[in-house]
């Protein structure tokens, strides 16, 4: 309980799992956490998911890895990660000492590998949750995505289930035609809460010289470009499954934030905004705050999912 | 360790062309912003508003501490949208930045000569090397030799600073317009053999193709040298990986090594140019 009653209460649940407040710091914009330290006071996040790991380390893609399009940034990083054994090793340790909830994003080419991943997390200790990246090829299946698919990203889902108890995330892939089909599948194979968005897929060409800008041609869509598709989906999906939804997508002010709650998301992720902004987590958790405190609402639960009728 | 960097305003004290389409930006900062080593840099951001979304990377041009405040100096080319939005700004506005970021040279305890070799606006960070070297070795400073280059005489930058702290000026234009008629490798490249590898060090910026060439002249020769390498950056901290460079493993392999974090300045021969 807090001491003030001017104090509005921030905690959230995201099914089995509580977090002090409802920001969160978005898969593979926050490094393992230790590179925002300096910044940004660990301890006050609501949770920090680390960037995705899988079974075994990954290069990732040759540069250009980035492009910039207008209020957004394409990224073909190609999932590049140290592996989930070297993680549990090297990163966890540091992470364990905060208090904040640690979630790990997991991804695999099979879904095999996804089952393995999550058991060796599922045994590490200090992870509050796993986020599970679903927006990730499948190789057995000629390389659609895990999340395009509801019988594929069921499949998935199920076989983390069955590798750990730790709270399960799936994180959508919004290049689908009907994202909320796929969040009733995994609601149904058993994951605890949904997020998204992931990236949406696009490309950029150069012109004078008739290429690709990025290395790998086509990227991952991010910042406030997205937000609008973001919240139109988050809000689909809201009001198809009973499960918590977290939202995120080019969330960069407290503002954006505060959308996203009243449509009905439990807790928001920050990504790109952390780019520009190494404080952007801490000015979004402070100026919801701020929002409810001049609002007078005394707990966050009393603005998540009140979008009134236009 | 390098001490750890701030995310904070700059105030502009001055921002005038000195050679056309590169700009000197002077930036007063307070004094909690670190002393930067020479091969640092900078993620600027040239409007708060969402374009361009992202910082822009700069090398530190020269740094000076006072009392109250800090002066910060970056040399810039106007190369696109986001250095023009910067190239028009005025003095008393304001500025976001992070730094300082990155690896920068790590002066060669042994190395009594200098060699410094900058193509285009890579002069830059090479100029604060040469302002930090030489009052170091009071009474015995470091001796520099420097190779710049430009595309033509109007192209070229920043001469009369690095002059005043390294007489030794190897001037080329590719079009032969002012000193060697040719690149910066060819004229390095014929003088190569009369530096003594044992008390020499190279320090190199500029375009990929001119470290790339570099690179093969020195591929069988012992000279050491350090090169700063430019990628795209979103982060700056290390976290996006955005910022992929191709080093060689021992194993042989190809990795990749992030520009902000484990660089920007790198061992020539551990790239796989
Ligand atoms: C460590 C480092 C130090 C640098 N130091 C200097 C310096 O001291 N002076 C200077 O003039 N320039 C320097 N640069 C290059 C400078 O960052 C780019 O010229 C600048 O980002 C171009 O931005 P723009 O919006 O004008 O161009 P645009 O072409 O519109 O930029 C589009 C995108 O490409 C990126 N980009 C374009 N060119 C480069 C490049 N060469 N390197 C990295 N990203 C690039 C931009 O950041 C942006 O994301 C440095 C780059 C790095 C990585
Ligand atoms: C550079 C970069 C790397 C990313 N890496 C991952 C990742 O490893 N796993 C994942 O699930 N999402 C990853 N994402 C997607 C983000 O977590 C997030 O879904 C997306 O960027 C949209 O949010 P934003 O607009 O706030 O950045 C990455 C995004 C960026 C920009
Ligand atoms: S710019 Fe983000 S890791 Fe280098």
């Amino acid at each position: 309980m807090r001491p003030s009653s001017l104090q509005p209460s921030l905690s959230v649940d995201i099914g089995p799992l509580s977090l002090r407040n409802p920001v969160m710091t978005a898969s593979g914009t926050f490094g393992y956490g230790e590179e925002y330290a300096p910044f940004v006071d660990l301890n006050r996040l609501g949770a920090l998911i680390v960037k995705g790991l899988s079974l075994e380390p990954r290069a990732g893609n040759p540069p250009p890895r980035l492009a910039e399009t207008p209020s957004g940034l394409l990224n073909a990083v190609g999932l590049q990660n140290i592996g989930v054994k070297a993680f549990v090793k090297e990163k966890l340790p540091f992470l364990k000492e905060y208090s904040t909830a640690i979630i790990a994003n997991i991804f695999g080419e099979t879904v095999d590998e996804y089952g393995k991943v999550a058991e060796i997390l599922g045994m590490a200790d200090g992870l509050s949750a796993l986020e599970v990246n679903i927006s990730c090829p499948n190789v057995k299946k000629g390389g659609i995505a895990f999340g395009s698919s509801p019988e594929m990203a069921a499949e998935v889902t199920k076989r983390v289930r069955e590798a750990t108890d730790l709270p399960m995330i799936m994180k959508l892939s919004p290049n689908v035609t009907d994202i909320s089909h796929i969040a009733e599948s995994v609601e149904s194979a058993g994951a605890d809460a949904v997020s998204l968005i992931n990236t949406l897929a696009g490309m950029a060409v150069d012109v004078e010289h008739r290429k690709p800008v990025l290395y790998n041609v086509t990227g991952g869509l991010s910042g406030p470009a997205i937000k609008p598709v973001a919240l139109r989906m988050v809000w689909q999906v809201v009001n198809r499954v009973n499960i918590p939804v977290i939202g995120l997508g080019g969330i960069m002010c407290p503002n954006d934030a505060l959308e996203f709650l009243i449509v009905g998301a439990r807790a928001v992720e920050v990504g790109t905004a952390s780019f520009l902004n190494p404080h952007a987590t801490m000015n979004i958790l402070e100026g919801i705050e701020t929002y409810l405190r001049e609002h007078s609402i005394s707990d966050i639960g009393d603005l998540i999912g009140t979008l009134e009728r236009p | 360790m390098h001490p750890v960097p701030l995310f904070i305003k700059g105030r502009i004290l001055d921002n005038l062309e000195a050679v056309r389409g590169h700009f000197l930006l002077r930036l007063k900062l307070p004094p909690a912003f670190h002393h930067p080593v020479p091969g640092q840099f900078v993620m600027i951001r040239v409007t708060e508003s969402q374009t361009p979304l992202l910082a822009r990377p700069m090398s530190i041009y020269a740094f000076e501490k006072g009392a109250g405040h800090s002066v910060l100096e970056i040399f810039y080319r106007v190369a696109g949208a986001g250095t023009r939005i910067l190239s028009g700004l005025k003095p008393g506005d304001e500025l976001s930045l992070l730094g300082p970021l990155g690896n920068g040279f790590s002066g060669n305890q042994e190395a009594r000569r200098a060699i410094l070799i900058a193509g285009g606006i890579g002069i830059s960070p090479l100029t604060f090397l040469a302002a930090s070297l030489s009052p170091i070795r009071e009474p015995f400073p470091v001796e520099m030799t420097a190779y710049v280059g430009a595309q033509r005489k109007e192209a070229l930058a920043g001469l009369d600073r690095l002059s005043a702290v390294c007489p030794d000026i190897r001037i080329c234009t590719d079009d032969g317009s002012m000193g060697y008629g040719g690149r910066v490798t060819e004229l390095f490249e014929r003088e190569l053999d009369a530096f003594d590898p044992q008390g020499c060090a190279v320090y190199a910026c500029g375009p990929r193709a001119m470290m790339k060439r570099l690179a093969e002249l020195l591929e069988k020769h012992p000279l050491p040298c350090q090169v700063s390498v430019e990628e795209r950056m979103a982060c700056g901290l290390g976290a996006c990986l955005g910022c992929a460079v191709a080093v060689r493993t021992p194993g042989g392999d190809v990795a990749f090594m992030r520009a902000c974090k484990d660089g920007p300045v790198f061992d020539i021969r551990r790239i796989d140019w």
